[in-house]
């Protein structure tokens, strides 16, 4: 990482820090914001990764996994973008969901690092993170302002975990 | 490769073609030095960075990924350590972004390995050495490529350790950066996958470890780029054609024969130490540099020593400005731009921007 990509990802740490405390502030009114952010974000994702496929990976030896992520990306964002109009507890298991799966992921990731030897507790502590996201969720399913806490209460980990690695010089495996 | 080839095997291999001891020390010095001349040492010395012929880990990790990074990186791993065999290869259906990546898979044998003897030829003994570390890496690292590339680098995660006739073993990887390669359980340390095409992670054998660096190995795996078909890599016979080449370039290099011809081996100085060299290769050991070291010992009568990095860097340091090109890494620099200009201006005009644009004359 250059000093230059350090300097970003510290300031876009602060600026999602600063995003979240906005969150706090005014639950209810920023409510469609995030939809339409994570819709954006994996329908721009999956397009991209989909084109990827098409251009690059097609004939890659287990190439066919990327034409699946990217297709299953697309959905989450389509998916993602027709729930403005629908009621919030949806999109509050629409959350549970994608935490319950991501923290699953992770730990799953844990495991298969462990078993190799390489570094596992970072990726554990992520899914453990993940999961009680879910389980807050599913606990204050009633409160449907709790969707944009923990999406801010996410926000304000990635910044830090950006702002982290951002300063540090990272341990890895390189071979050429 | 590693030490025990670029540096003991070099020797033996330029005794072998007729030099003398002194001589044979500086080509085998120059082409272990291609490991470790990188900018971060160019800059300790006060020499143009361009020339580095590597790059650290700790370079790497704050390498630039944006398209002027890919260029930096590939005119250093293409030039010295993953020189591609057909910069105009072919193949139905890809597109041209995919094809600039897959011409830059590394072989032996190919036209860019003719130009780099060549090359060499009438220049210094470091130029000499840096093209046996290019040629002799042709046949370690061929099936990669020395861009990022994750269709083209990345590899299927089966791994088999083919043995004796008809043995297997599974090879098991593991992504510790401390833990040393376990023979004995067929374990070895591998770099992490990572999906982004062009991540730092998917430069060069990465994926493979460090199988393709010792000379014992054979295996069997599958690589991205290759429709999924199985490759075997015979790295005991490809490291003794490596030798072989060696030993037959450098005698044109000396001045024995006329012409640098392409799959061409030496037979007349090799073949009378084929079952010493043989035994050396195939003998399962992280580095084969003792026993190497012990046969160009044999070969010369003398000493050689082990190498050492800051050999030539004090009469580097204390040479006045006009002077550096005479001195032995002033030489090594002369050498190492040439080639890397050679390289990228020959990618560039296959009309692949992944080297950058070079003008004749410069990189």
């Amino acid at each position: 990482m250059t000093k230059l990509q350090r300097i970003r990802d510290i300031l876009l740490g602060l600026i999602m820090i600063a995003i979240a405390g906005v969150m706090f502030l005014f639950q209810e009114s920023v409510y469609w914001v995030i939809i339409s952010v994570l819709s954006v974000i994996f329908t721009f994702e999956g397009l991209s990764t989909i084109i990827y496929y098409f251009t690059m990976a097609r004939f890659m030896t287990g190439g066919r996994s990327i034409l699946y992520k990217g297709v299953i990306l697309l959905d989450f964002g389509i998916l993602t973008g027709t729930l403005t109009d629908v009621p919030r507890i949806y999109v509050l298991l629409y959350l549970v969901a994608i935490h319950a799966f991501s923290g699953a992921v992770e730990l799953l990731r844990a495991r298969e690092a462990a078993s190799y030897g390489g570094s596992w507790k970072l990726k554990m502590f992520h899914g453990i993170l993940d999961l009680s996201m879910a389980l807050i969720c599913i606990v204050f399913i009633r409160r449907l302002n709790i969707a944009v806490i923990i999406y801010a209460f996410g926000l304000v980990y990635s910044a830090i975990l950006r702002i982290v690695s951002a300063c540090r010089r990272t341990k890895l495996v390189y071979i050429p | 490769m590693q030490e025990d080839f670029h540096y003991y095997a070099t020797y033996c291999a330029a005794m072998l073609a007729g030099y003398s001891h002194e001589e044979s020390l500086d080509i085998c010095y120059s082409a272990q030095f291609v490991d470790l001349c990188s900018r971060t040492v160019l800059v300790k010395l006060g020499a143009p960075a361009i020339a580095a012929t590597t790059q650290l880990q700790l370079e790497l990790m704050d390498a630039r990924t944006d398209i002027a990074g890919i260029q930096d990186i590939t005119r250093i791993w293409a030039s010295f350590h993953f020189l591609p065999r057909d910069l105009y290869a072919n193949k139905p259906k890809r597109t041209k972004r995919y094809l600039h990546k897959y011409r830059l898979i590394c072989g032996p044998n190919g036209d860019l390995v003719k130009k780099t003897v060549e090359l060499a030829k009438n220049r210094s003994l470091q130029s000499a050495g840096i093209a046996m570390h290019v040629m002799a890496d042709t046949w370690a690292h061929m099936y990669f490529a020395g861009t990022p590339s994750l269709v083209i680098n990345d590899t299927s995660g089966d791994f088999t350790e083919l043995t004796g006739e008809t043995g297997e073993v599974k090879i098991t990887f593991r992504h510790n950066p401390s833990a040393p390669d376990d023979l004995e359980n067929s374990i070895y340390t591998n770099s992490l996958r990572q999906r982004d095409e062009n991540s730092i992670m998917n430069l060069g054998h990465g994926r493979a470890g460090h199988l393709p660096d010792y000379s014992f190995i054979r295996y069997r795996y599958m690589p991205a780029w290759d429709e999924y078909r199985l490759t075997v890599k015979d790295n005991p016979s490809d490291y003794y054609k490596a030798f072989s080449q060696m030993v037959y370039a450098m005698k044109y290099l000396i001045g024995d024969r006329a012409d640098f011809e392409i799959d061409r081996y030496d037979q007349d100085s090799v073949s009378v130490y084929e079952d010493r060299i043989r035994e050396i290769l195939g003998r399962r050991r992280l580095s084969a540099s003792d026993d190497w070291k012990a046969f160009g010992e044999e070969l010369s009568g003398e000493t050689i020593p082990d190498f050492d990095l800051d050999k030539y860097q004090d009469e580097y340091i204390q040479a006045p400005s006009e002077r550096k090109d005479e001195t032995f890494i002033g030489r090594f620099i002369q050498g190492a731009i040439a080639q890397k200009t050679m390289v990228s201006e020959a990618i560039y005009r296959s009309g692949n921007l992944l080297a950058g644009i070079v003008q004749i004359g410069g990189s």
